[in-house]
């Protein structure tokens, strides 16, 4: 339903997005997770229509966006990050004018503009000025806007940054019920909770590049079962790098994720089992521990392994 | 396509209708000039008129001549004439209330009629130049003719002032003394009004009729506030821009034209709508001839859809919503300036007009003058016209062309 390969996209010396690929089938919500500025966004615009790839291919539904972009364009729904609504006109002729921008009239139209309200939960409210709504109205005023032509691929551009937890949950909600529907939605989010939560599968994309694809749990296998350290504190860099690979040969999978004189990240089996030993090395090596944080392995473990920064850097 | 068009028609209708302060700067701004400039060259014939305070302390027969010479012919025109007491005179010309005060005091007539010395007392207005003047000229001028009058006809104004205090005024001596008063005039007339110089009036050749100095106005007035309309309309594409309604438009497919068609039949009902009142209000007050009104009105809501065409294609051209705003908001004055707006195109020196002709809205101008002006109705040629539709349709072919080349996508 949605194919993209190859996808570069390139700003004089820039590279913003770079050979990126992947497919998502009808009824699957793919994720698109990585930090801030990683090109998620840049990639969805390129799949929007709204930016040219430099090279590559992306076909939506059978139909090539570059070439074939208006047949392309009827199969998408967009739901942009900002919110982009007429605050000045009632939420139900917001609705209209968005289903007849994408072809819909008449009798369909109306119908569909009724059950959006009553999906987004707004039928109460639908004569009145977005304007008059609170930030998690305007947001599903925002989604059912971009779902009310029922397309068949909807690009959903981090929906939920700004949102508070309520309306976060019943965003939520309403995109299951786009997957369930038979939507194949792409998902991009700097959020890995939501990305655990909503993606069957899903890319992790830095600096325009995919560095791991694959669903939640195949990804999460590649941590194996190790959990992530984290020490504060201070760190002499070359001793304590030292002292923790003297450790390697009693604890066989442990691992340096990132270290400076202040944060050292350790990922390994058992972690619990081995803090008095990872303690004593690092006193060994002229270092001292103020603070640990031990986390079960997860996406954003995945990322600092893979990258060696955290998700939200 | 058309069903959008219609429903992108009905949404920026719905949206502009709801800054109802937009409306009334659009009308207000010209209605106030246009009132200011209307009532500087309709306020008046041109004519000043003065106040001449007099205390007739005499109260006799010839100081009421005196009070009453004033009043006559052209001199009426230029005087009014009031009767007050002494005080009330002196407390209104010591304030400034008059340009003169003139005091006939008692025993005016007597003195008069004897010869002897008499002085009546003018005091004129300092803060006044040219009526207190004619004041005084005229006053010398009615004592000149009170002497003469005094040599010639003495005994027959002092019988006329015996006879009224007696009460002896009846037919037979009415009669009398006017055949009296009728010999004298008729034996020094050729005397006094020697036929020195034999005039000759010579009939002016018909004048050419003038055009109403008002009207010629009008136009560029009208124009104003298209202007003003047509140049904030067209800032709603920087807007949809800004609330992201446009990025999320160009993301659907092959609307933008619609788009586009829509914002202008919007603005054609907007701009008709500001024109039709303000036309309504020149027809009325310069009693222009109704069946020109349905060509005026076609003509200005057409141009300003082409006005707001042009805006839109020249705002979207700009990096920033603040330099779109400020480069045609700065563009409007010029516009205003030489499009006849300030100054009629008519009244202007032709060199000048005729560059004022070239600019657009001064091109809607001169047509719409020469309709009101016209002897008919559907005086614009078709050649305007088509200039016209022209202007618009390329305006809106840009507007079109800069939404599709990127500025819909940012």
């Amino acid at each position: 339903m949605l194919i993209v390969e190859g996808l570069v996209k390139q700003y004089g010396d820039f590279t913003a997005v770079d050979d990126v690929s992947f497919e998502a089938g009808e009824g699957i919500i793919f994720g698109l997770l990585g930090p801030n500025g990683a090109g998620k966004s840049t990639a969805i615009n390129c799949i929007s229509g709204l930016l040219a790839p430099t090279t590559g291919r992306i076909a939506v539904s059978g139909h090539d966006i570059v070439k074939d972009g208006k047949a392309a364009r009827r199969s998408l729904g967009v739901v942009p990050q900002e919110i982009a609504l007429y605050e000045d006109l009632p939420a139900i002729d917001n609705l209209r004018y968005w289903g007849m921008a994408y072809g819909l009239r008449g009798k369909t139209l109306e119908d569909r503009v009724s059950d959006v309200l009553g999906h987004i939960g707004l039928a109460d409210r639908a004569k009145d000025l977005p304007k008059e709504f609170s930030g998690g109205m305007k947001r599903r005023l925002n989604f059912g806007c971009g779902v009310v032509h029922k397309p068949k691929v909807l690009l959903l551009d981090e929906p939920t940054v700004g949102v508070d937890p309520q309306s976060r949950a019943r965003l939520f909600d309403l995109v299951e019920a786009e997957r369930d529907a038979g939507a194949c939605v792409l998902y991009t989010t700097h959020y890995m909770e939501e990305a655990e939560r909503l993606c069957d599968s899903l890319a992790i994309i830095d600096r325009g590049k995919i560095i791991a694809k694959g669903t939640v749990a195949e990804l999460k296998s590649q941590l194996g079962a190790r959990d992530a350290l984290q020490l504060s504190g201070n760190f002499p860099v070359d001793a304590t790098k030292s002292a923790i690979a003297s450790l390697s040969s009693s604890i066989t999978d442990l691992e340096i994720l990132s270290q400076d004189e202040d944060t050292l990240m350790l990922t390994l089996s058992l972690a619990s089992q081995h803090l008095p030993g990872i303690f004593d090395a690092i006193s060994g090596a002229g270092g001292s521990v103020s603070e640990t944080s031990l986390r079960s392995p997860n996406l954003e473990t995945l990322f600092l392994l893979l990258t060696g920064k955290e998700l939200r850097q | 396509m058309f069903s959008f068009l219609l429903t992108s028609v009905r949404k920026d209708l719905a949206r502009w209708r709801q800054d109802k302060t937009a409306l009334l700067i659009w009308l207000g701004i010209p209605f106030l000039i246009g009132g200011l400039i209307t009532s500087m060259i309709d306020g008046g014939d041109g004519t000043p008129t003065g106040t001449l305070l007099i205390a007739d302390q005499d109260d006799s027969l010839l100081s009421g001549f005196v009070v009453g010479a004033y009043s006559q012919d052209q001199l009426g025109d230029l005087i009014v004439v009031e009767k007050v007491s002494v005080e009330e005179g002196e407390a209104r010309i010591n304030d400034g209330d008059a340009s003169g005060f003139l005091t006939i005091p008692a025993g005016f007539q007597d003195a008069f009629l004897k010869e002897t010395p008499v002085t009546l007392t003018l005091k004129t207005n300092p803060a006044q130049t040219i009526l207190p003047g004619i004041i005084e000229d005229a006053t010398e001028i009615l004592l000149d003719l009170g002497f003469y009058a005094q040599r010639l006809l003495g005994p027959e104004i002092q019988q006329i002032q015996d006879s009224s205090s007696n009460g002896l005024t009846d037919d037979v001596f009415v009669s009398g003394i006017s055949v009296d008063i009728q010999n004298k005039i008729n034996k020094v007339g050729p005397k006094l009004s020697p036929p020195l110089l034999d005039v000759v009036i010579v009939e002016p050749p018909p004048a050419e009729p003038q055009p109403d100095i008002a009207l010629l106005f009008l136009p560029g007035i009208i124009l104003m506030a298209v202007l003003f309309s047509s140049n904030s309309l067209a800032a709603d594409y920087w807007a949809e821009r800004e609330k992201g309604t446009l990025r999320r438009l160009a993301s659907a497919p092959g609307v933008l034209s619609g788009f586009v068609a829509g914002k202008a039949v919007a603005a054609l009902a907007v701009i008709g709508f500001i024109a039709a009142i303000t036309l309504v209000v020149g027809f009325v007050y310069h009693d222009v001839a109704w069946n020109k009104f349905v060509p005026s009105l076609l003509w200005v809501s057409f141009g300003g859809v082409g006005l707001f065409a042009w805006f839109a294609a020249l705002q979207m051209m700009f990096p920033n919503n603040r330099a779109a705003n400020l480069v045609t908001t700065i563009l409007l004055f010029p516009l205003m300036m030489a499009g006849g707006s300030f100054f009629p195109l008519a009244a202007l020196p032709e060199w000048i007009a005729g560059i004022g002709r070239l600019s657009p809205n001064g091109f809607i101008v001169d047509r719409l003058s020469g309709e009101l002006g016209a002897a008919s109705a559907w005086s614009i040629d078709a050649r305007s016209w088509l200039t016209l539709l022209s202007i618009t349709l390329s305006g809106l072919a840009i507007s079109t062309w800069r939404l599709r080349s990127g500025f819909a996508r940012k």
